[in-house]
C-alpha cells in the first residue's frame, strides 16, 4: 500500500531501539532528575531543524498522547513511545524534504499526506500551509509538519465516528460541531 | 469517495496513538442533552445578547485601542508592574510613543520586551501573563493571542499589536472577573455556562462541564484559570462563526462533506 512506503524505506526504524540507549537520552533530557520529562524538558531537547524553538503545542500534543496518567509529563516507559513516534515522524519528513533544507513545500507536503491515504483538494494545501506555517515561510517545518498531521489526523477520526455510512459527508447539530472542533483546540 | 484514508492511519498515528483530549467529546455525549434547541430553530446559538460587554463577538477587539488602564487588579494578569519613570528611565520622553498606543502600553512593551528586538515573542509573551494564581498562561493561549494580533505575520507581536493584545486581555479579564461570582480565582462548569449563556450561546450545561474538564489545571482547584478562559470563549467564537458561515438557513444543523469540515477547523483554529 503507497502509505507504507516511506516506513517500510527505513526498516531499522522497526526495531525498538536499545534500552541502554534510551535510558541515556531519557535522563540528559530529564534534566531535573525527575523521573518524568515535562513540556519544556522536551522541548528543550528537541530540534526542528531550524534555529528556533521547537512548537510548544506540538510538545504538548505529544506528551499527552504518550501520559497516561494524566500528569503533564512522560516517565521512562513512556518516552520510548515519544522517541519511537518523533523518530518516525524524522524519518517521513526528512523523505519528503529533499533538499534538506527543514521545510517542505505545499508540493512535497500534498505528497507526503496523499502518501498517508488522503484525498484533498490543492486549495486546501495552501490552507494548510497557511494555517501551520508557523515561521512564515511558505513551507513548514519539522514541529509544524507534525502538528499539521496530528490536527488532520484528530479531525478525521472524529469525522468518521460521525460518518456512520462512510460517504464522506456527515450531518450535526450546532453543539455536536463544537465538540468535533474542539478536538483540536 | 471520502477522501480520508480508508482504515488506515498515518504512519505514526499507527502505533496505539491514545490522544489525550479526544475520548471525552463522544457522539453519544453531544447528542443527548439539548432536545430540538426548544422552538427556536436557531436557538441563538452564538448571537450574543444586546448590551453584553462582548456583544459583537470580539474577534479582534476593535475597542482595543481605547484603552489606557494600565493592568493590575486582584486577577494580576501580568507578572510585574511597571515602574513609572522609575527603572526604565531609559526610555525616551513619552514623544517616542507610536501614534494610537497609550502610554502605558508603550511601557509595558518596554518591559515584556526583555532583550529589546522591539518585538515580542512567544517566550516574552509566556512570561509577562499570569493567572490569578501566578501561574504562567499556557503556551496554547500564547500562541493564539500572538496569532491573533502578530499584525507582522512573523510569529511575534509589534508595539501596535501588543498594545491591542492589551485591550483585549482587559476586556477579558473584567469578564472573568464578573462570571467567577465566588471569587475563586477559577471559573467553574457552573459559572462557564452562565457567562456564555449571558454572552448569548445555547450550549448545554454538559457540554460547557466538558469544556472544564478539558482545560481545567491538573490537580487545582476544580475550574479553568484566565488563560484558558480567553482561550476557550475565543475559539468557540471562532468555530461559531465556522458554524454559522455553514447554516445559511440558520435551522442549527449542517450537512458537511469532509473536506469542507476540515477546511473549517483548520481555518477557524485560531
Amino acid at each position: 500500500m503507497a502509505y507504507h512506503s516511506p516506513y517500510r524505506a527505513a526498516p531499522h526504524i522497526n526495531a525498538p531501539p536499545d534500552q541502554g540507549f534510551l535510558w541515556n537520552i531519557f535522563q540528559k533530557v530529564d534534566m531535573d532528575r525527575s523521573g518524568v520529562i515535562s513540556d519544556s524538558e522536551l522541548q528543550q531537547a528537541l530540534s526542528n531543524g531550524t534555529w528556533t524553538p521547537f512548537n510548544p503545542v506540538t510538545v504538548r500534543s505529544i506528551i499527552s498522547m504518550f501520559d497516561r496518567e494524566n500528569k503533564g509529563g512522560v516517565n521512562f516507559n513512556e518516552f520510548a513511545g515519544v522517541w519511537k513516534y518523533i523518530t518516525d515522524w524524522q524519518n517521513i519528513f526528512r523523505n519528503y524534504d529533499r533538499d534538506n533544507s527543514g521545510f517542505i513545500d505545499k508540493n512535497e507536503l500534498k505528497q507526503a499526506l496523499t502518501g498517508f491515504g488522503y484525498r484533498l483538494s490543492d486549495q486546501f494545501y495552501g490552507t494548510l500551509i497557511e494555517k501551520f506555517d508557523r515561521q512564515r515561510k511558505g513551507q513548514v517545518a519539522f514541529d509544524d509538519f507534525i502538528q499539521c498531521c496530528i490536527v488532520l489526523q484528530r479531525l478525521t477520526d472524529v469525522f468518521r465516528r460521525y460518518d456512520t455510512d462512510q460517504d464522506g459527508w456527515i450531518q450535526v447539530s450546532y453543539e455536536q460541531y463544537l465538540s468535533m472542533v474542539f478536538n483540536v483546540v | 469517495m471520502q477522501g480520508y484514508p480508508a482504515g488506515v492511519h498515518p504512519p505514526p498515528g499507527a502505533h496505539g496513538a491514545h490522544y489525550g483530549g479526544g475520548s471525552q467529546y463522544r457522539p453519544a455525549a453531544a447528542a443527548a442533552p439539548y432536545g430540538g434547541a426548544g422552538g427556536a430553530p436557531y436557538g441563538g446559538y452564538g448571537s450574543p445578547a444586546q448590551g453584553v460587554p462582548y456583544g459583537q463577538g470580539p474577534r479582534g477587539p476593535s475597542a482595543a485601542y481605547a484603552g489606557g488602564q494600565a493592568p493590575g487588579g486582584p486577577y494580576g494578569g501580568y507578572g510585574a508592574q511597571p515602574q513609572p519613570g522609575g527603572a526604565y528611565g531609559h526610555q525616551g520622553p513619552a514623544g517616542n510613543i507610536p501614534p494610537g498606543v497609550s502610554p502605558e502600553a508603550f511601557q509595558w512593551f518596554q518591559t515584556v520586551d526583555t532583550d529589546h528586538s522591539g518585538f515580542i515573542t512567544l517566550k516574552e509573551l509566556r512570561q509577562a501573563l499570569v493567572n490569578s494564581n501566578w501561574s504562567a498562561f499556557s503556551d496554547e493561549t500564547c500562541l493564539m493571542m500572538i496569532n491573533m494580533f502578530d499584525r507582522t505575520r512573523t510569529g511575534r507581536m509589534d508595539v501596535f499589536g501588543f498594545s491591542a493584545l492589551l485591550g483585549f486581555m482587559q476586556q477579558w479579564r473584567a469578564l472573568f472577573q464578573q462570571y467567577d461570582r465566588d471569587r475563586s480565582g477559577t471559573i467553574n462548569g457552573n459559572e462557564l455556562h452562565q457567562a456564555l449563556a449571558q454572552m448569548g450561546y445555547n450550549l448545554s450545561p454538559q457540554f460547557t462541564e466538558t469544556l472544564v474538564g478539558r482545560f481545567a489545571v491538573r490537580g487545582g482547584r476544580p475550574g479553568i484559570q484566565l488563560d484558558r478562559f480567553i482561550q476557550v470563549c475565543t475559539q468557540l467564537q471562532s468555530m461559531t462563526q465556522a458554524f454559522r458561515e455553514r447554516d445559511q438557513s440558520m435551522t442549527g444543523n449542517v450537512r458537511l462533506s469532509y473536506e469542507d469540515f476540515l477546511s473549517g477547523a483548520v481555518q477557524r483554529l485560531m
